[in-house]
Protein backbone atom coordinates (compact mmCIF):
# COMPACT_ATOMS: atom_id res chain seq x y z
CA UNK A 1 0.00 0.00 0.00
CA UNK A 2 1.15 3.54 -1.02
CA UNK A 3 1.15 5.88 -3.37
CA UNK A 4 1.42 5.53 -6.73
CA UNK A 5 3.83 8.05 -7.57
CA UNK A 6 5.41 10.50 -5.70
CA UNK A 7 3.64 14.14 -4.27
CA UNK A 8 5.18 17.61 -2.80
CA UNK A 9 4.77 21.03 -0.97
CA UNK A 10 5.84 23.65 -3.36
CA UNK A 11 4.00 26.42 -1.42
CA UNK A 12 2.41 28.00 1.44
CA UNK A 13 0.59 30.40 2.83
CA UNK A 14 -1.70 31.21 5.53
CA UNK A 15 -3.36 34.54 6.71
CA UNK A 16 -3.12 35.73 10.34
CA UNK A 17 -5.29 33.39 12.51
CA UNK A 18 -7.06 36.04 14.90
CA UNK A 19 -10.43 36.63 17.06
CA UNK A 20 -11.01 40.56 15.97
CA UNK A 21 -8.33 41.80 13.00
CA UNK A 22 -10.79 39.96 10.43
CA UNK A 23 -13.88 41.51 11.71
CA UNK A 24 -14.18 43.44 8.15
CA UNK A 25 -13.57 40.26 6.46
CA UNK A 26 -15.29 37.44 4.83
CA UNK A 27 -14.54 33.95 4.64
CA UNK A 28 -13.69 34.29 0.62
CA UNK A 29 -11.17 37.46 1.75
CA UNK A 30 -9.74 35.49 3.66
CA UNK A 31 -8.79 32.40 1.39
CA UNK A 32 -7.88 34.64 -1.23
CA UNK A 33 -5.04 35.76 1.09
CA UNK A 34 -3.92 32.63 2.21
CA UNK A 35 -3.75 31.26 -1.34
CA UNK A 36 -2.07 34.57 -3.44
CA UNK A 37 0.28 34.36 0.00
CA UNK A 38 0.59 30.34 -0.83
CA UNK A 39 1.50 31.48 -4.98
CA UNK A 40 4.15 34.17 -3.91
CA UNK A 41 5.73 31.14 -1.84
CA UNK A 42 6.67 29.17 -4.86
CA UNK A 43 10.08 29.77 -5.26
CA UNK A 44 10.43 29.94 -9.22
CA UNK A 45 6.67 31.05 -9.75
CA UNK A 46 3.64 29.49 -10.63
CA UNK A 47 0.61 30.73 -12.36
CA UNK A 48 -2.97 30.30 -11.98
CA UNK A 49 -3.41 27.94 -15.00
CA UNK A 50 -1.30 26.20 -13.52
CA UNK A 51 -3.62 25.16 -11.04
CA UNK A 52 -5.62 22.30 -11.85
CA UNK A 53 -7.94 21.49 -8.72
CA UNK A 54 -8.81 22.57 -5.72
CA UNK A 55 -9.94 21.21 -2.44
CA UNK A 56 -11.15 23.30 0.49
CA UNK A 57 -11.75 22.17 3.90
CA UNK A 58 -14.45 24.00 5.96
CA UNK A 59 -16.68 22.83 8.64
CA UNK A 60 -19.66 25.20 8.79
CA UNK A 61 -19.98 28.35 6.56
CA UNK A 62 -23.44 27.42 6.29
CA UNK A 63 -23.96 28.54 10.24
CA UNK A 64 -20.89 30.99 10.65
CA UNK A 65 -21.16 33.05 7.34
CA UNK A 66 -25.05 31.77 6.05
CA UNK A 67 -23.04 30.71 2.28
CA UNK A 68 -22.62 27.26 1.68
CA UNK A 69 -21.33 25.96 -1.95
CA UNK A 70 -17.57 27.44 -0.32
CA UNK A 71 -15.70 25.55 -2.68
CA UNK A 72 -17.15 26.44 -6.12
CA UNK A 73 -17.22 30.42 -4.19
CA UNK A 74 -13.63 30.21 -3.88
CA UNK A 75 -12.59 28.98 -6.81
CA UNK A 76 -14.60 32.16 -8.97
CA UNK A 77 -13.25 34.86 -6.12
CA UNK A 78 -9.24 33.52 -7.34
CA UNK A 79 -9.86 32.87 -10.98
CA UNK A 80 -9.78 29.73 -10.73
CA UNK A 81 -12.49 28.85 -12.93
CA UNK A 82 -13.58 26.03 -14.44
CA UNK A 83 -11.07 24.24 -12.71
CA UNK A 84 -12.61 21.53 -10.15
CA UNK A 85 -13.48 22.76 -6.58
CA UNK A 86 -14.57 20.10 -3.85
CA UNK A 87 -15.65 21.59 -0.51
CA UNK A 88 -14.61 18.56 2.35
CA UNK A 89 -16.32 18.88 5.62
CA UNK A 90 -15.22 16.62 8.46
CA UNK A 91 -15.74 19.06 11.21
CA UNK A 92 -12.44 20.59 12.30
CA UNK A 93 -10.44 17.86 11.00
CA UNK A 94 -11.82 19.36 7.04
CA UNK A 95 -8.44 20.44 5.66
CA UNK A 96 -6.66 17.44 6.84
CA UNK A 97 -9.14 15.58 5.12
CA UNK A 98 -8.79 17.80 2.06
CA UNK A 99 -4.98 17.29 2.25
CA UNK A 100 -5.25 14.00 1.95
CA UNK A 101 -7.55 13.96 -0.91
CA UNK A 102 -5.09 16.24 -2.62
CA UNK A 103 -2.37 14.01 -2.24
CA UNK A 104 -4.72 10.97 -3.89
CA UNK A 105 -5.43 13.14 -6.42
CA UNK A 106 -2.28 13.90 -7.51
CA UNK A 107 -0.91 10.16 -6.59
CA UNK A 108 -3.68 8.93 -8.74
CA UNK A 109 -2.31 10.62 -11.95
CA UNK A 110 -5.37 13.03 -12.74
CA UNK A 111 -3.70 16.20 -11.60
CA UNK A 112 0.01 17.19 -11.53
CA UNK A 113 -0.33 20.41 -9.26
CA UNK A 114 -3.82 21.56 -6.99
CA UNK A 115 -4.55 23.86 -4.37
CA UNK A 116 -5.54 22.41 -0.89
CA UNK A 117 -7.06 24.51 1.96
CA UNK A 118 -9.09 25.42 4.80
CA UNK A 119 -10.78 28.41 5.82
CA UNK A 120 -13.18 29.16 8.43
CA UNK A 121 -15.06 32.78 9.59
CA UNK A 122 -16.25 32.23 12.97
CA UNK A 123 -16.62 35.34 15.10
CA UNK A 124 -19.47 36.21 13.08
CA UNK A 125 -21.50 34.59 15.92
CA UNK A 126 -21.47 34.83 19.67
CA UNK A 127 -18.99 32.64 21.66
CA UNK A 128 -23.01 30.71 22.89
CA UNK A 129 -23.99 30.54 18.94
CA UNK A 130 -20.30 29.50 17.44
CA UNK A 131 -20.59 26.82 21.07
CA UNK A 132 -23.90 25.55 19.40
CA UNK A 133 -22.16 25.14 16.12
CA UNK A 134 -19.18 23.38 17.41
CA UNK A 135 -21.47 20.61 19.39
CA UNK A 136 -23.11 19.67 15.85
CA UNK A 137 -19.69 17.73 15.21
CA UNK A 138 -20.54 15.37 17.90
CA UNK A 139 -23.53 13.44 18.29
CA UNK A 140 -26.97 15.24 18.09
CA UNK A 141 -29.03 12.90 19.97
CA UNK A 142 -27.07 11.05 22.07
CA UNK A 143 -23.99 13.31 23.55
CA UNK A 144 -25.13 17.14 22.59
CA UNK A 145 -28.87 16.66 23.71
CA UNK A 146 -27.99 15.47 27.45
CA UNK A 147 -25.68 18.99 27.07
CA UNK A 148 -22.50 17.55 26.44
CA UNK A 149 -20.65 20.56 24.68
CA UNK A 150 -17.41 19.94 22.30
CA UNK A 151 -15.07 21.11 25.40
CA UNK A 152 -16.93 18.46 27.71
CA UNK A 153 -15.99 16.14 25.48
CA UNK A 154 -12.36 17.08 25.96
CA UNK A 155 -12.94 17.37 29.30
CA UNK A 156 -14.85 13.86 30.31
CA UNK A 157 -11.66 12.22 28.49
CA UNK A 158 -9.64 14.46 30.53
CA UNK A 159 -11.12 12.90 34.06
CA UNK A 160 -10.89 9.22 32.50
CA UNK A 161 -7.47 9.70 31.72
CA UNK A 162 -6.29 11.41 35.18
CA UNK A 163 -8.39 8.49 37.15
CA UNK A 164 -6.38 5.66 35.20
CA UNK A 165 -2.70 7.17 34.49
CA UNK A 166 -2.73 9.57 37.72
CA UNK A 167 -1.88 12.67 35.08
CA UNK A 168 -2.74 15.98 36.40
CA UNK A 169 -4.45 19.48 35.80
CA UNK A 170 -1.07 20.84 36.49
CA UNK A 171 0.53 18.67 33.46
CA UNK A 172 -2.42 19.91 31.18
CA UNK A 173 -1.27 23.55 32.16
CA UNK A 174 2.38 23.00 31.04
CA UNK A 175 1.18 22.75 27.50
CA UNK A 176 -1.09 25.82 27.31
CA UNK A 177 2.06 27.60 28.79
CA UNK A 178 4.42 25.99 26.23
CA UNK A 179 2.49 26.72 23.15
CA UNK A 180 1.61 30.33 24.48
CA UNK A 181 5.81 30.47 24.02
CA UNK A 182 5.75 29.67 20.70
CA UNK A 183 3.00 31.47 19.76
CA UNK A 184 4.76 34.22 20.65
CA UNK A 185 7.46 33.30 18.47
CA UNK A 186 5.27 33.26 15.07
CA UNK A 187 3.94 36.04 13.77
CA UNK A 188 0.54 34.14 11.94
CA UNK A 189 -0.30 33.62 15.56
CA UNK A 190 -3.45 34.97 16.87
CA UNK A 191 -1.46 35.02 20.86
CA UNK A 192 1.50 36.02 20.71
CA UNK A 193 2.24 36.42 24.51
CA UNK A 194 3.31 34.22 26.70
CA UNK A 195 1.19 33.26 29.75
CA UNK A 196 2.91 35.15 32.26
CA UNK A 197 2.94 38.62 30.65
CA UNK A 198 -0.92 37.75 29.77
CA UNK A 199 -0.98 37.22 33.75
CA UNK A 200 1.13 40.61 34.51
CA UNK A 201 -1.46 42.42 31.89
CA UNK A 202 -4.71 41.07 33.26
CA UNK A 203 -3.57 41.34 37.02
CA UNK A 204 -2.49 45.08 36.60
CA UNK A 205 -6.19 45.93 35.28
CA UNK A 206 -7.40 44.08 38.27
CA UNK A 207 -5.20 45.25 40.96
CA UNK A 208 -3.61 41.23 41.33
CA UNK A 209 -0.24 40.47 41.32
CA UNK A 210 0.70 36.26 40.76
CA UNK A 211 4.17 35.54 41.49
CA UNK A 212 4.00 32.85 38.55
CA UNK A 213 1.94 31.10 35.74
CA UNK A 214 0.35 28.60 37.93
CA UNK A 215 -1.22 31.33 40.12
CA UNK A 216 -2.72 32.63 38.19
CA UNK A 217 -3.86 29.51 35.98
CA UNK A 218 -5.58 28.75 39.67
CA UNK A 219 -6.81 32.34 39.67
CA UNK A 220 -10.63 33.72 38.91
CA UNK A 221 -8.88 35.11 35.89
CA UNK A 222 -8.58 31.55 34.11
CA UNK A 223 -12.57 30.54 34.81
CA UNK A 224 -13.63 26.65 34.50
CA UNK A 225 -15.34 26.35 30.86
CA UNK A 226 -15.72 22.32 31.46
CA UNK A 227 -14.55 20.89 34.81
CA UNK A 228 -11.54 20.08 34.46
CA UNK A 229 -10.49 22.33 31.63
CA UNK A 230 -10.34 25.80 32.15
CA UNK A 231 -10.18 29.06 29.74
CA UNK A 232 -6.18 28.19 29.25
CA UNK A 233 -7.05 25.09 28.66
CA UNK A 234 -9.03 25.85 25.69
CA UNK A 235 -8.45 26.84 21.81
CA UNK A 236 -9.99 30.42 20.89
CA UNK A 237 -12.55 30.87 18.59
CA UNK A 238 -10.54 32.12 15.08
CA UNK A 239 -11.06 33.60 11.97
CA UNK A 240 -8.64 32.64 9.20
CA UNK A 241 -7.51 30.44 5.99
CA UNK A 242 -4.46 28.57 5.20
CA UNK A 243 -3.68 27.47 1.58
CA UNK A 244 -0.57 25.15 0.28
CA UNK A 245 -0.25 24.42 -3.31
CA UNK A 246 0.54 20.26 -4.05
CA UNK A 247 2.57 18.88 -6.99
CA UNK A 248 3.51 15.37 -8.76
CA UNK A 249 7.17 14.58 -8.09
CA UNK A 250 7.67 14.81 -11.45
CA UNK A 251 6.71 18.66 -11.76
CA UNK A 252 7.50 19.68 -8.47
CA UNK A 253 11.44 20.89 -8.83
CA UNK A 254 10.13 22.55 -11.98
CA UNK A 255 8.96 24.78 -9.04
CA UNK A 256 11.16 24.73 -6.63
CA UNK A 257 14.75 23.16 -5.35
CA UNK A 258 13.17 22.29 -1.92
CA UNK A 259 10.00 20.40 -2.42
CA UNK A 260 8.97 18.85 0.61
CA UNK A 261 7.59 15.48 -0.14
CA UNK A 262 5.04 13.28 1.54
CA UNK A 263 6.22 10.42 2.76
CA UNK A 264 2.91 8.62 4.13
CA UNK A 265 -0.96 9.54 4.81
CA UNK A 266 -3.35 7.76 7.20
CA UNK A 267 -7.09 8.30 7.97
CA UNK A 268 -9.35 6.33 10.68
CA UNK A 269 -13.00 6.82 11.75
CA UNK A 270 -14.44 5.85 15.16
CA UNK A 271 -17.53 6.22 17.28
CA UNK A 272 -19.32 9.32 16.74
CA UNK A 273 -20.02 9.18 20.37
CA UNK A 274 -17.30 9.58 22.82
CA UNK A 275 -19.03 7.02 25.07
CA UNK A 276 -18.81 4.47 22.80
CA UNK A 277 -15.28 4.37 22.17
CA UNK A 278 -13.31 1.15 23.27
CA UNK A 279 -10.96 2.98 25.53
CA UNK A 280 -12.16 6.84 26.68
CA UNK A 281 -8.14 8.02 27.64
CA UNK A 282 -6.88 7.38 23.95
CA UNK A 283 -8.26 8.33 20.24
CA UNK A 284 -8.20 5.15 18.46
CA UNK A 285 -8.51 6.78 15.09
CA UNK A 286 -5.30 8.48 15.61
CA UNK A 287 -3.50 5.21 16.94
CA UNK A 288 -4.61 4.32 13.13
CA UNK A 289 -4.29 6.79 11.13
CA UNK A 290 -0.80 7.14 12.32
CA UNK A 291 0.48 3.50 11.67
CA UNK A 292 -0.75 3.38 8.33
CA UNK A 293 1.37 6.88 7.95
CA UNK A 294 4.55 5.54 9.68
CA UNK A 295 3.99 2.04 7.41
CA UNK A 296 3.99 4.23 4.14
CA UNK A 297 6.73 6.04 5.30
CA UNK A 298 8.82 3.35 6.79
CA UNK A 299 9.47 4.73 9.76
CA UNK A 300 8.73 5.08 13.68
CA UNK A 301 7.21 7.74 16.28
CA UNK A 302 11.08 7.98 17.15
CA UNK A 303 11.49 9.05 13.31
CA UNK A 304 9.67 12.45 13.92
CA UNK A 305 11.43 15.67 14.01
CA UNK A 306 8.47 17.82 14.96
CA UNK A 307 5.38 17.34 14.80
CA UNK A 308 1.89 19.98 14.59
CA UNK A 309 -0.73 18.00 16.51
CA UNK A 310 -4.32 19.03 17.38
CA UNK A 311 -4.53 20.16 21.00
CA UNK A 312 -7.89 21.79 20.36
CA UNK A 313 -7.71 21.39 24.52
CA UNK A 314 -4.33 20.79 26.71
CA UNK A 315 -5.79 17.25 27.37
CA UNK A 316 -5.56 16.35 23.45
CA UNK A 317 -2.03 17.51 23.15
CA UNK A 318 -1.17 14.85 25.66
CA UNK A 319 -3.30 12.18 24.78
CA UNK A 320 -2.33 12.81 20.52
CA UNK A 321 1.74 12.79 21.79
CA UNK A 322 0.68 9.03 23.73
CA UNK A 323 -1.57 8.17 20.69
CA UNK A 324 1.10 9.06 17.91
CA UNK A 325 3.92 6.88 20.05
CA UNK A 326 6.23 9.89 20.91
CA UNK A 327 5.65 8.70 25.07
CA UNK A 328 4.19 5.82 26.33
CA UNK A 329 0.57 5.76 27.23
CA UNK A 330 0.00 7.63 30.37
CA UNK A 331 2.86 9.60 30.43
CA UNK A 332 2.32 12.37 27.86
CA UNK A 333 1.39 14.72 30.56
CA UNK A 334 4.67 13.90 32.14
CA UNK A 335 6.63 14.60 29.36
CA UNK A 336 5.13 17.78 28.97
CA UNK A 337 5.87 18.60 32.38
CA UNK A 338 9.35 17.74 31.65
CA UNK A 339 9.82 20.33 28.31
CA UNK A 340 10.37 17.40 26.33
CA UNK A 341 8.02 19.19 23.83
CA UNK A 342 9.26 22.13 23.94
CA UNK A 343 11.70 23.97 21.37
CA UNK A 344 14.93 22.80 22.65
CA UNK A 345 13.03 19.06 23.85
CA UNK A 346 14.06 15.78 22.13
CA UNK A 347 10.39 15.85 20.65
CA UNK A 348 8.90 19.70 19.65
CA UNK A 349 5.29 19.61 19.61
CA UNK A 350 3.19 22.45 17.55
CA UNK A 351 6.08 24.83 17.74
CA UNK A 352 4.07 27.27 15.81
CA UNK A 353 1.85 27.62 19.24
CA UNK A 354 -0.56 25.02 18.31
CA UNK A 355 -3.81 25.72 18.26
CA UNK A 356 -3.96 26.90 21.64
CA UNK A 357 -2.24 29.82 21.09
CA UNK A 358 -1.90 29.58 17.22
CA UNK A 359 -5.49 29.44 16.91
CA UNK A 360 -8.46 27.58 15.78
CA UNK A 361 -10.21 28.39 12.55
CA UNK A 362 -11.70 24.96 12.76
CA UNK A 363 -11.64 23.99 8.74
CA UNK A 364 -8.39 25.73 8.32
CA UNK A 365 -6.13 24.14 11.06
CA UNK A 366 -5.14 20.96 8.93
CA UNK A 367 -3.90 23.01 6.21
CA UNK A 368 -2.12 25.61 8.91
CA UNK A 369 -0.29 22.36 10.13
CA UNK A 370 0.84 21.66 6.91
CA UNK A 371 1.97 25.28 5.94
CA UNK A 372 4.23 25.00 8.81
CA UNK A 373 5.96 21.79 8.67
CA UNK A 374 6.16 22.96 5.08
CA UNK A 375 8.26 25.97 6.76
CA UNK A 376 10.03 24.01 9.22
CA UNK A 377 11.14 21.27 6.84
CA UNK A 378 12.87 24.36 4.76
CA UNK A 379 14.39 26.09 7.67
CA UNK A 380 12.22 28.91 7.19
CA UNK A 381 10.45 29.19 10.76
CA UNK A 382 12.16 32.01 11.80
CA UNK A 383 12.60 32.53 15.99
CA UNK A 384 10.45 29.31 16.39
CA UNK A 385 12.73 26.99 13.83
CA UNK A 386 13.57 23.27 15.26
CA UNK A 387 17.16 22.78 14.80
CA UNK A 388 18.02 20.14 12.16
CA UNK A 389 13.85 19.37 11.38
CA UNK A 390 14.20 16.77 8.58
CA UNK A 391 10.77 14.91 9.20
CA UNK A 392 7.50 16.38 10.40
CA UNK A 393 4.30 14.68 11.28
CA UNK A 394 0.81 16.78 11.17
CA UNK A 395 -2.18 15.46 13.35
CA UNK A 396 -5.33 16.74 12.30
CA UNK A 397 -8.66 15.31 14.30
CA UNK A 398 -12.49 15.66 13.44
CA UNK A 399 -14.44 17.17 16.73
CA UNK A 400 -13.72 14.36 19.44
CA UNK A 401 -11.90 11.72 17.37
CA UNK A 402 -14.50 10.49 15.18
CA UNK A 403 -12.48 11.48 12.57
CA UNK A 404 -8.13 11.49 12.26
CA UNK A 405 -6.19 12.46 9.35
CA UNK A 406 -2.28 12.01 9.92
CA UNK A 407 0.48 12.90 7.58
CA UNK A 408 4.37 13.15 7.40
CA UNK A 409 6.33 14.94 5.43
CA UNK A 410 10.33 14.87 4.88
CA UNK A 411 12.62 16.90 2.87
CA UNK B 1 -34.88 -2.20 12.45
CA UNK B 2 -33.90 0.18 15.37
CA UNK B 3 -34.07 3.97 15.04
CA UNK B 4 -33.50 7.26 17.26
CA UNK B 5 -37.31 7.03 17.99
CA UNK B 6 -37.55 3.78 19.25
CA UNK B 7 -34.45 4.73 21.85
CA UNK B 8 -36.53 8.07 22.45
CA UNK B 9 -39.84 6.25 22.95
CA UNK B 10 -38.45 3.78 25.52
CA UNK B 11 -36.95 6.68 27.44
CA UNK B 12 -40.10 8.74 27.57
CA UNK B 13 -41.36 5.13 29.17
CA UNK B 14 -38.70 5.41 31.66
CA UNK B 15 -36.07 2.38 30.31
CA UNK B 16 -33.00 2.76 28.04
CA UNK B 17 -33.53 0.29 25.00
CA UNK B 18 -30.48 -1.61 23.88
CA UNK B 19 -30.46 -3.74 20.82
CA UNK B 20 -28.40 -7.30 21.13
CA UNK B 21 -27.26 -9.29 18.10
CA UNK B 22 -28.72 -12.91 17.55
CA UNK B 23 -25.71 -13.86 15.82
CA UNK B 24 -22.56 -12.79 18.12
CA UNK B 25 -24.61 -11.42 21.32
CA UNK B 26 -22.83 -7.87 21.07
CA UNK B 27 -24.89 -5.70 23.04
CA UNK B 28 -25.22 -1.96 21.63
CA UNK B 29 -26.95 0.88 23.72
CA UNK B 30 -28.40 2.98 22.29
CA UNK B 31 -29.83 0.39 20.11
CA UNK B 32 -28.19 0.11 16.51
CA UNK B 33 -29.54 -1.25 13.22
CA UNK B 34 -26.51 -2.77 12.25
CA UNK B 35 -24.57 -5.43 14.60
CA UNK B 36 -20.76 -2.76 14.54
CA UNK B 37 -19.04 -6.30 15.53
CA UNK B 38 -20.10 -8.72 13.30
CA UNK B 39 -22.44 -6.83 10.48
CA UNK B 40 -25.49 -8.85 11.13
CA UNK B 41 -28.32 -6.56 11.06
CA UNK B 42 -30.52 -9.64 13.18
CA UNK B 43 -31.07 -7.67 16.88
CA UNK B 44 -33.26 -7.96 19.01
CA UNK B 45 -34.19 -5.24 22.00
CA UNK B 46 -32.79 -5.51 25.26
CA UNK B 47 -33.65 -3.35 28.20
CA UNK B 48 -30.51 -1.89 29.49
CA UNK B 49 -29.55 -2.13 33.44
CA UNK B 50 -29.94 1.02 34.79
CA UNK B 51 -27.24 0.75 37.45
CA UNK B 52 -24.16 1.19 36.64
CA UNK B 53 -20.38 3.58 37.34
CA UNK B 54 -19.07 7.15 36.53
CA UNK B 55 -16.16 6.42 33.65
CA UNK B 56 -16.00 10.02 32.94
CA UNK B 57 -17.68 12.62 33.58
CA UNK B 58 -17.50 17.04 33.14
CA UNK B 59 -18.99 19.96 35.00
CA UNK B 60 -20.29 22.47 31.91
CA UNK B 61 -19.55 26.12 32.80
CA UNK B 62 -20.39 27.86 29.09
CA UNK B 63 -23.04 25.97 27.95
CA UNK B 64 -24.77 25.46 24.71
CA UNK B 65 -27.70 28.13 24.20
CA UNK B 66 -30.81 25.56 24.55
CA UNK B 67 -29.12 24.59 28.54
CA UNK B 68 -28.44 28.79 28.95
CA UNK B 69 -28.70 29.17 32.79
CA UNK B 70 -28.65 25.92 33.88
CA UNK B 71 -25.02 26.50 34.21
CA UNK B 72 -22.99 25.32 35.93
CA UNK B 73 -24.23 21.32 35.47
CA UNK B 74 -22.54 18.11 35.28
CA UNK B 75 -22.36 15.42 32.44
CA UNK B 76 -21.55 11.94 33.01
CA UNK B 77 -20.32 8.98 31.06
CA UNK B 78 -21.90 5.95 32.95
CA UNK B 79 -20.70 2.50 32.14
CA UNK B 80 -23.57 0.23 32.45
CA UNK B 81 -22.33 -3.16 31.63
CA UNK B 82 -19.20 -4.39 30.62
CA UNK B 83 -17.83 -1.66 27.81
CA UNK B 84 -21.42 -0.74 27.54
CA UNK B 85 -21.52 3.55 28.03
CA UNK B 86 -24.09 6.10 27.46
CA UNK B 87 -23.89 9.61 28.25
CA UNK B 88 -26.76 11.46 31.06
CA UNK B 89 -26.84 14.60 32.73
CA UNK B 90 -25.76 13.90 36.59
CA UNK B 91 -28.07 14.99 39.12
CA UNK B 92 -27.98 15.37 43.13
CA UNK B 93 -24.41 15.31 43.28
CA UNK B 94 -21.89 17.75 44.35
CA UNK B 95 -18.59 18.64 42.58
CA UNK B 96 -17.15 17.18 44.96
CA UNK B 97 -18.72 13.97 45.28
CA UNK B 98 -18.58 13.19 41.55
CA UNK B 99 -15.99 11.06 40.81
CA UNK B 100 -15.03 8.57 38.42
CA UNK B 101 -16.36 5.16 39.90
CA UNK B 102 -19.14 6.60 41.51
CA UNK B 103 -21.97 4.08 41.57
CA UNK B 104 -25.63 5.92 39.78
CA UNK B 105 -28.65 4.98 38.97
CA UNK B 106 -30.77 6.14 35.42
CA UNK B 107 -33.95 7.96 35.31
CA UNK B 108 -35.54 10.01 32.93
CA UNK B 109 -37.09 13.51 33.59
CA UNK B 110 -38.70 15.82 31.33
CA UNK B 111 -36.94 18.98 29.84
CA UNK B 112 -39.56 20.87 28.27
CA UNK B 113 -41.17 18.01 25.97
CA UNK B 114 -37.84 15.82 25.69
CA UNK B 115 -37.44 13.15 27.68
CA UNK B 116 -33.76 13.45 29.28
CA UNK B 117 -31.68 10.53 30.65
CA UNK B 118 -30.10 11.29 33.90
CA UNK B 119 -28.11 9.47 36.47
CA UNK B 120 -28.47 10.07 40.00
CA UNK B 121 -25.60 8.51 42.73
CA UNK B 122 -26.92 5.06 44.12
CA UNK B 123 -25.91 6.02 47.55
CA UNK B 124 -26.74 9.25 48.65
CA UNK B 125 -23.78 10.61 50.64
ZN1 LIG C 1 -23.07 -9.16 15.88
Amino acid sequence: MGLQRGVAIIGAGMTRFHHKIHADKTGRDLFVEAALEAMTSVDNGIELRDIEALFIGNFSSDSFEHQGHVAALMADWLGLTPKAATRIEAACGSSGAALNIGVMAIASGLYDVVMVGGVEKMRTLTTEEVTDVLAMASDEVYEAAVGFTFPGLYAAMATAHFHRYGSTWEQLCAVSIKNHHNGSLNPKAQFQEEVIDIARRLGERRGMTFKDEMEFLRSPLNPVVAYPLRLFDCCPISDGAAVVIMASEEVARKFTDTPIYVRGIGQASDTMALHDREDLTTIRATRLAAQQAYRMAGIGPEDIDVADVHDCFTIAEVVATEDLGFFPKGEGGKAAEEGRTSLEGDKPINPDGGLKAKGHPVGATGAAMACEIFKQLRGEAGKRQVRDAEVGLIHNVGASGATVVVQIYGR
Amino acid sequence: MFTVKDYRDALAEGYLLASKCRRCGAVQLPPRPICPRCGSGDLESLKAPKRGRVAAYTVIHVPPSRFKGEEPYAVAIVELLEGIRVSGRMLDVSEADLKVGLEVEADVIKLGEEPLLCFRPLKRP
